[in-house]
């Protein structure tokens, strides 16, 4: 499978750029094509301007603001999201990301009174978030996970019908211990080995 | 009361913006202070950078790049918060506000990996907001949004204050009927503010 990992994090070397290289290895390992996205490497604008949200509704893959995003995000058969969850949520990049990439004409169309949105990724068969949590299991459990539904439910809802998804999280992060993070590396091995 | 009013809505002859101009225009109206927070116009930048993600946890200095939002935040008594939600979220823009702003020492304390909400200033609080997607869809994505305020900042700010969420679904497919209704709603509940 081709696979666009959409990876986020500002530290070069935090633990997620671990879990990044321990997911790149297994899936080639596995035979998949990986086209890596590093987003704070790309220095990646996340601020959708007034002009673009002026267009928005209108938008043609044409007028892209990211034309060579669109077209990986066209070519991709799969997509692992790599990120920290902030506040319950995706890190600001990562959320504008979607927000100015995932346009209509690409990823959905607008909505009218006479038809209801249609989505456009259904060439996207598998859809992963691999993540790490400051709080606990439970709270974000109480919480209600928003991150992981925004991705897993808001944009799942735009891929194909039978798209397998994946949710992997460390929570607990600021009190990880090196057992932890080395079981956790182990678990999103075997999790990748299996697609 | 000193209103913290924050907007992150790019264009000012969006019905978002006209929210935001209505919301200051009454509580001003009804005497509060209103500190108005317009991200867009300030420029705000989202993007929490590798110094300040070294820096999080020291609580001394994990401000030093934010310390004037730091202090609109700590000084309100109250918060009102107007943005669009696009793909089941807030804006990158205000995202990165909770990002960057929402720190450990200011809106929570961490104690042995646990986390201790500490924003007992905000004594009242309202969200207005329009939803490209339906109701229905809103729903079944688990409106992440309308979780972390209700859940999350909710348990932030001091305990039993009153939250207000008023949302208008359905964006793409509104009818200036149901844009004054929404508006004036959301009016009857700020004059109540």
């Amino acid at each position: 499978m081709r696979i666009l990992l959409v990876y986020c994090h500002p530290v070069p070397e935090s633990f997620c750029a671990a879990i990044r290289e321990t997911a790149i290895r297994t899936l080639k390992v596995g035979g998949h094509e990986i086209d890596l996205l590093d987003l704070y490497e790309e220095n990646f604008d996340p601020v959708m301007s007034a002009q673009e949200r002026r267009h928005y509704n209108e938008m043609t893959l044409e007028h892209h603001p990211y034309p060579e995003h669109a077209e990986r995000l066209k070519r991709a058969e799969g997509i692992l999201f790599i990120y920290p969850t902030w506040w319950y949520g995706l890190p600001a990049m990562l959320k504008g990301w979607l927000d100015r990439v995932w346009t209509p004409d690409l990823a959905f169309t607008i909505p009218t009174t006479e038809e209801p949105i249609r989505p456009l990724m259904q060439h996207i068969n598998f859809l992963g978030v691999i993540t790490t949590c400051g709080a606990t299991r439970l709270f974000s459990n109480i919480v209600g996970h928003p991150g992981r539904r925004t991705i897993l439910r808001g944009m799942r809802g735009l891929c194909g019908r039978r798209c397998k998804t994946l949710y992997l999280a460390h929570y607990r992060m600021d009190v990880s211990t090196p057992e932890s993070r080395r079981a956790y590396l182990a678990k999103v091995e075997q999790n990748l080995a299996k697609l | 009361m000193r209103v913290l009013l924050v907007h992150a809505h790019p264009v000012d002859e969006s019905f978002n913006a006209s929210l935001c101009r209505m919301a200051r225009e009454t509580l001003e109206a009804s005497g509060h202070d209103v500190d108005f927070l317009d991200l867009y116009a300030e420029n705000f930048n989202p993007v929490l950078s590798r110094d300040e993600r070294l820096a999080y946890h020291d609580a001394e200095h994990n401000r030093d790049t934010v310390a004037p939002h730091v202090e609109r935040l700590l000084t309100a008594e109250a918060l009102v918060l107007v943005f669009p939600v696009w793909n089941y979220g807030f804006p990158a823009i205000l995202k990165g506000w909770f990002d960057r702003v929402f720190l450990p020492g200011v809106s929570f304390e961490m104690a042995e990996g646990k986390v201790r909400p500490c924003l007992r200033n905000i004594r009242k609080m309202a969200v207005v907001t329009s939803y490209g997607g339906s109701r229905i869809r809103s729903m079944l994505a688990g409106d992440p949004p309308r979780k972390i305020i209700m859940r999350m900042l909710r348990a932030t700010i001091r305990p039993g204050a009153r939250v207000h969420y008023l949302a208008h679904y359905d964006m793409n497919r509104s009818t200036d009927a149901s844009r004054q209704a929404f508006l004036s709603k959301t009016q009857r509940v700020l004059e109540g503010f």
